[in-house]
């Protein structure tokens, strides 16, 4: 049955509200997941087990197969080990000369030696940099109605993908998310990170502000529940979980941390001394433009005042009231209102100019605008910024538990503190005056990051494993509650968690080193009746889990094989032409492609609007950015044949790719087959292959009438099938 | 054998309903912006009496606070119509001829004053969160029967209020996501292809028949290497699908078969008639070929201007917008019951709200989710008759009130499926397109 309906039966029955000890029933009390962590020590094997096991991993893996009694597959070629490692952490398949390499490599250490290189490519970043950006509902856009664009989100998209390459400790990565400004002052590298807490979807223009304020704040309140603790917090806004020992009280609680947050859309990436050499320069250039600035000050005074009186008066009365009020008088509430709402009031002066200027005013205000451009030089060049969310003070508005997550029905008030289920007390907060923040989010930081909290460490543990096998441990990465998936190797993961918080010092990389170079993980794919008559899930994992490639990865290695992929990192969204017929408009929601530079990026660069995603991501299960997603789906439609047989996309690859194979006059079709085989799928044809390629190249020459068009469907062909398609 | 059985086929195959139901597919004509009920559908006399007057009670929000005025009658006649005798105005003169096949719900109410939230409710039940969209929800329920063609087609929708969140399938699997064909405000000649990628630009259909054919063969080596792997078979089937919708998809957005008359039945003769008769013929053939749910938007855009969403120049802007729709939709009520379509096809006819009865701005009337009309027509439902009332003003609904959650439960209904049965599990609990509300309105059930 549904939450809402719930609520009301529950709140008749019990004022659950009114207690101030929590109470949890045994169940929730023994949920698996807030259990403290254990070591477990691997389980000792057999003779026939020890054979087949390479690390920790495995003996936990052999040891519950055994119970069932199922054996491990063998490992996989070498061949496939490459492929699969290799587009499992870089997005993309071996080159020819890779392969080689590796192939070619008896030495012992050959597999250690290749995952360390793979880890070390900044294509590790921008693939695992984008899992990330999926739990955290990353975009370049508002949402909503309007779904503006936000200018400058992309650099928190580029530090995510620098963190992951740089195996930036996970709890570092937590806390400068959630804390940068307070935990790391000054650090221009650490700052971008706090974007994670400006990834709500919004309408900067609501009239409404006590409600746009508690919409945001409940949209970071779950995502945070979701990303760190892999909790479904959300579904206590209204009442007490109905399953987990989550209160409603609770949500407010984790709300309370962010309660004093306000938008930076300006925030300097850059040292303190950078910043006051700008702020110098630009005090000497507003001297100097002194009185050309007072002429458009003067000028303006009457617009900009019109401008403010009609969009104040937009505005609910209580809003109003807030805006009027002495500054001295406002409590930390009306700052938050008013930080809203002073961007609809307070906006650039060509807008101010445009909506409320005279055609004389106008006129002369474009002349002022000359004037100034004599003092142009003196200006300093732009500061980079982010756009973030930070403090608006010292002190805090309060929060109160909130009726049916109704904002005008205010329940007792709440101090800012973790689940009740894990530590009941109020969090210690220490405010910090230097800064002028309140230190709510230093507290929130250290808990989400501190290495006994239960949930943070498994849930990303999980997480990694998730994405190397396409299921969790435990198999829904954003539940870890009692309705989502019970893990099917529970010690395994908190010996995996143990150690990543121990040992490995919360490096994600040592963790996927672990993983990928277990015998576990090197399991050939194959089928076994004998095995699936048991564990048809594959849960036990008996074999490695064949599954296709999320959507960035198939248009990367689409890209990379067809030697058209731009390996530029970093910097704003760019946007591939959009095939015709689409939802996307050119100018609306897209700017229009500006050749190579917006063409060939890796997809994790695509421009990321909420409202229409890239038509190729979209049909290939691209999350949309409302919510975070912690497994994507995976689909099979008609929609994917027509996007790599009919798209325009996939028939640019095609093009490059026949252009790549064929570069030397005077191949014969066998030898075009062959390298067209072996840089798609990095293998040689078989000699069935390699006769219907043959076949295939003869007859379509005779359809098309020239031998390059027969060449790029071969290649189409091979972009499209299944062997690409998948990670085996 | 996994081929047809697969996967493909587990996400739009045809499913049965929960039970027996006259009605297998939608078509919904989205008035976009709030047509007034009270100058089409729901006649006040009360209005003409107290014309200029203040409203005699307290007014509720309304989005315009502060120019509304007082009492605004409607300026345009209103005449018993048919059998039933149905008073409509004079603003839908053909669609009147068709009163004794209509059931006109007077009592509609939803929970939005602003267009955003209002549009957003009536596409997929909520006003704020992000939820599947309600073709969505009735492709999930129940497949397609045709799957050479999309089984959820919005043709010529909207990207202002809400965007593709109208069509989007939400948290369900992308298949259920509706197929925008054409955007509202582009001219239908200027629609390039009505379904992205549908046209291959380089081979012939013989290439590509070949060409699908080395795909498949080494699908099906892969497939047999990798053996009992349903995804693989899925896929295979996939590109299948996929050629034939090329064929056969072209075919049915093509209207250069059907006769003159029929063209001009749907009014595609005028200028002011043929943008909407097009998208109005478009619903017939896909309705005939099976097409699961079909949406008709009434846009706001070049030519529309500002369509139902009269916050002035209510006599202008209206009379404009119902002659672009009046003699299309009569067509297409026409067409349905005379292919015999008429006996499994519901037809839904709203906006996202209705007007108040006070005027806005001396000449137009605000936005009104207190109480409007929406009108059904077609498999399921009562012909000729009136459900529900406001009160005298046409301010609230007062009788047989129909939430568009209940809207939707009775829509689902008629099709078979039961509101409360029909969920998916998302997030740590399961949804439904009703959420926690919805009532099937059994009073309309023919």
């Amino acid at each position: 049955m549904f939450c809402r309906s719930l609520l009301l039966v529950a709140a008749v029955a019990l004022p659950v509200l009114a207690e101030s000890t929590p109470k949890f029933n045994p169940i929730q009390k023994k949920w698996w997941a807030i259990q403290t962590v254990t070591a477990p020590q691997p389980p000792t094997v057999d003779a026939a087990g020890q054979q087949w096991v390479r690390n920790e991993i495995d003996h936990f893996v052999y040891d519950k197969l055994k119970a069932k009694n199922l054996t491990p597959a063998p490992l996989a070629s070498r061949e496939v080990f490459l492929r699969r490692v290799t587009l499992d952490l870089t997005g993309l398949p071996p080159t020819p000369a890779e392969a080689q390499a590796f192939l070619s490599d008896s030495k012992p250490g050959a597999e250690e030696r290749l995952v360390d290189r793979l880890l070390a490519s900044p294509r590790y970043g921008e693939r695992w940099g984008r899992h990330w950006l999926d739990v955290v509902r990353y975009a370049d856009s508002d949402g909503f109605k309007q779904d503006d664009t936000r200018p400058n989100m992309w650099r928190y998209r580029d530090w995510v993908i620098q963190s992951w390459n740089e195996d930036k400790p996970f709890d570092r990565f937590i806390k400068e998310q959630i804390a940068a400004d307070e935990l790391y002052p000054g650090d221009a590298k650490a700052l971008p990170g706090l974007g994670y807490l400006r990834l709500f979807e919004d309408e900067f223009n609501q009239a409404n502000i006590h409600l746009r304020r508690q919409e945001l704040l409940n949209d970071l309140t779950d995502n945070t529940a979701y990303a760190f603790l892999g909790v479904t917090l959300a579904c206590a806004r209204c009442h007490d979980h109905k399953f987990d020992p989550l209160l409603h009280r609770d949500y407010y609680r984790m709300q309370a941390f962010f309660a004093n947050i306000k938008i930076d859309d300006g925030a300097p990436v850059a040292s303190p001394a950078e910043v006051s050499a700008y702020n110098e320069k630009m005090a000497r250039y507003k001297a100097a433009a002194k009185p050309v600035l007072d002429q458009i000050d003067a000028l303006l005074a009457g617009p900009r005042a019109a401008y403010r009186k009609e969009y104040i008066e937009r505005f609910p009365e209580e809003v109003q009231v807030v805006i009027r009020r002495d500054p001295a008088q406002r409590t930390p509430m009306d700052w938050q209102i008013y930080h809203k709402a002073i961007t609809q009031v307070e906006v650039e002066d060509s807008l101010v100019v445009s909506k409320k200027g005279t055609a004389d005013v106008k006129a002369q205000y474009q002349r002022l605008l000359k004037d100034l451009e004599q003092f142009k030089p003196l200006l300093p060049e732009p500061l980079p910024v982010a756009q973030v969310m930070r403090d608006q003070g010292m002190d805090a508005p309060p929060t109160h538990v909130l009726r049916a997550g109704a904002v005008d029905a205010k329940l007792e008030e709440t101090a800012p503190g973790l689940l009740s289920i894990l530590d009941p007390a109020p969090a210690t907060v220490v405010a910090k005056p230097e800064l002028n923040s309140s230190g709510r989010r230093t507290a929130l930081a250290n808990a989400l990051a501190d290495p006994k909290n239960p949930l943070t460490t498994r849930v990303i543990v999980n997480r990694i494993w998730h994405y190397h096998f396409g299921r969790g441990i435990a198999g829904t990465p954003n539940d870890f509650g009692l309705m989502g998936d019970r893990p099917s190797h529970r010690e395994l993961l908190d010996w995996l968690t143990a150690t990543f918080t121990g040992a490995d010092g919360w490096s994600i990389k040592k963790l996927h080193k672990r993983i990928v170079l277990s015998a576990t993980y090197r399991q050939s794919s194959d089928f076994r009746a004998d095995a699936a008559a048991i564990d048809i899930e594959n849960k036990l994992l008996w074999r490695y889990p064949r599954r296709r490639l999320e959507a960035e990865a198939i248009r990367d290695s689409m890209l990379a094989v067809s030697g058209l992929l731009d390996r530029t990192m970093g910097g704003p969204g760019v946007f591939p032409s959009v095939p015709a017929g689409t939802e996307i408009q050119e100018g609306r929601h897209w700017r229009k492609s500006r050749g190579d530079a917006d063409e060939y990026r890796a997809s994790v660069y695509i421009f990321a609007r909420r409202l229409v995603r890239y038509p190729m991501l979209e049909s290939f299960d691209a999350p949309l950015a409302f919510e975070s997603c912690g497994r994507r789906q995976e689909t099979v439609t008609a929609d994917q044949a027509l996007e790599l047989m009919n798209g325009q996309a996939s028939a640019k690859f095609a093009q490059a790719l026949a252009r790549r194979v064929g570069n030397d006059p005077g191949q014969s079709q066998e030898s075009l087959a062959e390298r067209a085989y072996r840089l798609t799928l990095g293998r040689a044809p078989t000699e069935g292959e390699l006769k219907r390629s043959r076949e295939f190249l003869t007859a379509q020459m005779k359809l098309a009438g020239n031998a390059q068009g027969a060449l790029e469907d071969l290649c189409l062909n091979l972009l499209s099938s299944s062997e690409f398609l998948y990670i085996d | 054998m996994v081929g047809l059985a697969g996967l493909l086929n587990a996400q739009l195959g045809p499913k049965a309903p929960h039970f027996p139901a006259k009605a297998k597919r939608v078509i919904f004509l989205f008035m976009h912006g709030g047509p007034s009920h009270l100058d089409t559908f729901d006649p006040k006399p009360r209005l003409i009496r107290d014309h200029g007057k203040p409203l005699p009670f307290k007014r509720p929000l309304t989005f315009a606070e502060g120019s509304t005025g007082n009492l605004l009658k409607s300026p345009w006649e209103f005449r018993q119509h048919g059998q039933s005798g149905i008073p409509i105005s004079s603003l839908f003169p053909e669609v009147a001829k068709h009163a004794d096949d209509l059931c006109i719900v007077r009592s509609m109410v939803g929970d939005s004053v602003a267009h955003g939230g209002a549009t957003l409710q009536l596409h997929t039940g909520s006003n704020t969160f992000t939820r599947p969209s309600m073709g969505s929800w009735v492709v999930y329920g129940l497949g397609t029967e045709n799957q050479n063609l999309p089984a959820y087609i919005t043709l010529k929708p909207g990207l202002s209020h809400g965007g593709a969140k109208k069509w989007s399938s939400g948290f369900l699997p992308a298949a259920y996501q509706g197929t925008a064909v054409g955007l509202g405000g582009v001219p239908i000649d200027k629609i390039a292809e009505p379904i992205e990628h549908l046209k291959n630009y380089g081979l012939t259909p013989e290439q590509q028949r070949y060409e699908l054919d080395m795909i498949q063969k080494m699908n099906r080596s892969a497939a047999a290497r990798w053996q009992n792997d349903p995804e693989l078979e899925a896929r295979i089937q996939s590109f299948e699908l996929a050629f034939r919708m090329q064929t056969v998809a072209p075919e049915a957005f093509d209207i250069s078969k059907e006769t003159e008359a029929t063209k001009k039945l749907y009014g595609m003769d005028t200028p002011e008639t043929s943008d909407f008769g097009w998208q109005c013929l478009m619903a017939r053939r896909l309705a005939e070929r099976n097409v699961r749910f079909i949406q008709i938007n009434h846009e706001y855009g070049p030519g529309n201007e500002v369509g139902w969403d009269a916050h002035n120049e209510l006599i202008r802007l209206h009379t404009r917008t119902a002659l672009q729709v009046d003699r299309p939709i009569a067509g297409l009520l026409a067409d349905l019951k005379a292919r015999g379509l008429m006996d499994d096809t519901l037809v839904v006819w709203g906006g996202e709200f209705g007007r108040t009865p006070i005027a806005e701005a001396g000449d137009g009337r605000d936005h009104n989710p207190y109480g409007y009309t929406i009108w059904m027509a077609g498999a399921g439902v009562k012909k000729g008759f009136v459900y529900g009332a406001t009160d005298e003003f046409g301010y609230y609904a007062t009788e047989d009130r129909m939430h568009i959650n209940d809207m939707h439960a009775t829509m689902l209904h008629l099709l078979g499926l039961n509101h409360e049965n029909l969920t998916y599990s998302y997030g740590g609990r399961p949804f439904r397109l009703t959420d926690v509300a919805g009532r099937v309105a059994t009073k309309i059930l023919a």
